[in-house]
């Protein structure tokens, strides 16, 4: 565990498969959509899942400011910081790491209430990314909630970048070939993720 | 063997009977048809002819898309490495066994049991999936085409593959290819093989006069060496009657035919050439009967036809001597010998059948043929199918007998006599010879059914191989065969063997020029190969061979050129 771990929230509620985390709307400026997170539990134990849905919910103080006639910027600026709804992050699980080994099964229990969520750094997300063959993928895939390619392209933007910096370049492109070969019997979803990671490519 | 090649995919499923499927790993383009391939298990090497090469997707939509214009071309990439692929049919021919490695325990046992190592058999099992599939190295080529004889090379890598020249006159074997596609070239190499290399006397009825003396070739214009002036030891140049010149050469000496050699079924041989009624048999016969085997032609000849004399009341009547007046005497149909006679006026006038030769040339040619010469017997201006249906029937008898004699007396005192030099009888355009209404009366359907035991065998050429007849083709043992374009040609090359319908479609894709294609019971498996040149190299490499190469040496050699 790094040092200067960014924690990004506490959980609100989760399942095997999932949890939600809320936090406060300052905190929100450095989680983003395909994010790998852990969720530390007990020494040697944490849950780790990517962000693939943040949900920011009204409440009756704000509803009633949004059909005032002018909402002066000190208010905005107040209702945000100091709202009682917490920004909710989905987050998918992907996999653990117990005493040190890390498993792309799914966690064998979710994380608790309240349980502090950090963001990965990149070190953490080259440990966990590398780990053998891509085996956290099916996770997205079978999870028919997540809008996959958008989730992968995200991912894989983030990751291929912390790769990267690691020495592994190539890992975009073994990631990438491998998601072909997970989808190649299914043409829609194929084209839709490949699609989804063309925009990826010309953003580069 | 020599170093081995990479691997180019893995076997995914197929059978005996239906081919093997192996997925190609490598472009499509680097493999194709009729590339000898290996798919090596732990105990057997299998051999097989890539038969077929087909284009798959994972799905049809990824083969209908251009999805290159749709994604970036690194992912485009992927997705086609992933989701297109390329499958290879692959006719499995053989298989060797590996036996166990040198330094293994089992290694003696099976050593002895297999004192000559392993030979390659017909297949007769196939590799599980995901075999290794590989391009044969020229060190597996030579490993499975043991022979004496370079006769081309492997389509894609070059590597030289050998036939075994005293298999292949062994039995009866026959190059065929349309016009133009390098067969007389092909047979100038194989002649050229078979004098230079082998025991077996070749006799070579050279209608066009194309093998023993230099040529100019019909589309390059440039000199084609003979072989009288390659081989001038070991081959005799013969001219078609006296004072027969070839291309302006003097042939060794000239053979003329004595009218005694001609036999009734000669000239009934010739029923359709000279267009013979129904009746002739009867006239021979009663030729035959009345002058003897030896004497009828010669008289015949010398009868006269419309020669009436007035007899004695003034009535006119046949002059003795002539067609009628013998016809008469002998209860013969008046009207048929007359026809005959007209009819064999144009076998009257060949030059070369005289009454009492100068010398007994045909003798000459057997001598020449058992006392170690090859005989290249050149039509020089007799060039008619005429000529060449009565000649080559005529000596191919005489042979025939002799050969038959000499073996059977050297089967019953091997003592007392020697055995007959084994004789390889070269017939170009041999559909003359050997279509279906011929076949039963020339010699040569006898030599290729039955006279291998004997020692004489045929080497056929040909540019229309389905008019020989079946039962000749079927006896074949061995066929090299260039481009051939008629489906009843293909289909007559292939007849009787096995795995026709893959070699069908290779040997219809052949290049129409200096592509072969090898089958039979002469090499190991079919294979097609790029032809060796006929050029002055190829004399070089054949004159400087004195011993025979074994295939150590070869392996050797090649493992030193690359």
């Amino acid at each position: 565990m790094s040092v200067e771990a960014i924690e990004i929230g506490r959980l609100l509620r989760g399942s095997t498969r999932g949890f939600v985390a809320g936090c406060r709307v300052s905190q929100l400026d450095v989680p983003a959509f395909g994010s790998l997170v852990r969720a530390p539990l007990q020494a040697g134990y944490q849950v780790f899942g990517l962000i693939y849905d943040m949900r920011i919910d009204d409440d009756g103080m704000v509803r009633q400011l949004a059909v005032t006639d002018e909402v002066p910027d000190y208010v905005v600026h107040d209702n945000r910081l100091n709202r009682n709804v917490p920004v909710e992050l989905s987050v998918l699980a992907v996999g653990y790491e117990l005493g040190g080994k890390i498993s792309h099964m799914l966690p064998p229990r979710p994380p608790l209430c309240l349980d502090l969520i950090y963001l990965c750094s990149p070190q953490e997300i080259c440990a966990f990314t590398n780990h053998g063959r891509f085996g956290y993928l099916r996770h997205l895939l079978q999870n028919k909630d997540v809008p996959l390619g958008e989730l992968a392209a995200a991912h894989f933007q983030q990751t291929g970048a912390a790769q990267a910096s690691c020495g592994k370049a190539d890992w975009l492109t073994r990631a990438t070939a491998e998601l072909i070969v997970l989808l190649r019997d299914d043409y829609p979803t194929l084209m839709g993720v490949l699609g989804a990671l063309s925009e990826l490519n010309t953003e580069a | 063997m020599s170093e081995t090649e990479p691997n180019i995919g893995y076997v995914i499923g197929g059978g005996l009977k239906a081919s093997l499927q192996a997925r190609l790993t490598v472009p499509a383009e680097k493999v194709q048809e009729g590339g000898f391939v290996i798919m090596e298990t732990e105990e057997w090497l299998f051999y097989g002819l890539v038969t077929d090469i087909m284009l798959g997707a994972t799905d049809p939509r990824f083969a209908d898309e251009q999805s290159e214009n749709r994604l970036p071309p690194q992912i485009s990439r992927l997705l086609y490495q992933q989701a297109l692929y390329t499958n290879l049919e692959v006719l499995p021919t053989l298989m060797l066994e590996r036996g166990p490695d040198l330094g293994s325990p089992k290694y003696e046992a099976w050593r002895k049991e297999h004192p000559d190592g392993a030979t390659p058999i017909p297949v007769k099992t196939i590799p599980p999936q995901h075999t290794p599939v590989r391009l044969a190295s020229a060190g597996d080529i030579a490993e499975v085409f043991k022979g004496n004889f370079v006769i081309g090379y492997t389509r894609e890598q070059g590597h030289p593959v050998q036939i075994d020249l005293e298999r292949l006159v062994k039995r009866s074997s026959g190059i065929f290819g349309a016009t133009g596609t390098g067969k007389s070239f092909l047979t100038r190499m194989v002649l050229a093989g078979l004098i230079h290399h082998s025991s077996t006397a070749v006799l070579i009825f050279d209608m066009h006069n194309e093998y023993g003396p230099d040529d100019i070739a019909a589309d390059t214009g440039q000199k084609v060496l003979g072989l009288r002036g390659q081989l001038p030891q070991k081959v005799r140049m013969v001219g078609l009657g006296a004072g027969a010149t070839i291309r302006g050469q003097q042939p060794d000496f000239t053979l003329e035919l004595a009218e005694s050699d001609i036999m009734p079924e000669d000239i009934e041989m010739l029923t359709r050439e000279l267009n013979l009624r129904e009746t002739t048999p009867a006239t021979l016969s009663a030729l035959v009967h009345c002058f003897g085997p030896t004497r009828w032609f010669a008289e015949f000849r010398q009868m006269t036809t419309n020669d009436y004399i007035e007899d004695d009341n003034g009535k006119k009547i046949p002059a003795p001597g002539s067609v009628q007046a013998w016809a008469a005497q002998n209860n013969v149909n008046e009207l048929a010998a007359v026809g005959l006679r007209g009819k064999l006026e144009r076998v009257f006038n060949l030059p070369y059948i005289v009454e009492r030769p100068a010398a007994d040339s045909l003798k000459k040619v057997i001598d020449s043929l058992e006392s170690g010469m090859n005989i290249i017997l050149s039509f020089g201006d007799h060039e008619a199918d005429l000529d060449y249906l009565l000649v080559t029937n005529i000596l191919t008898r005489k042979i025939r007998r002799l050969w038959e004699e000499r073996t059977n007396q050297y089967r019953s005192h091997p003592q007392q006599h020697k055995e007959p030099r084994p004789l390889v009888i070269v017939i170009e355009e041999a559909h003359k010879l050997l279509n279906r209404e011929m076949a039963g009366q020339t010699a040569f359907s006898a030599i290729a059914r039955e006279m291998r035991k004997y020692g004489v065998t045929l080497l056929i050429i040909d540019q229309r191989p389905s008019q020989i007849y079946d039962e000749v083709m079927s006896q074949l043992g061995t066929r090299i065969t260039g481009w051939l374009g008629d489906e009843e040609d293909i289909h007559a090359v292939l007849s009787g063997l096995a795995g026709r319908d893959a070699l069908r479609g290779m040997l219809s894709r052949l290049q129409p020029k200096e592509e072969v294609l090898l089958l039979g019971w002469g090499v190991p498996t079919p294979i097609p190969v790029r032809t060796r040149r006929y050029n002055d190299e190829f004399w070089r490499a054949l004159k400087g061979r004195d011993k025979v190469v074994t295939t150590n040496d070869l392996i050797s050699r090649l493992g030193g050129d690359e």
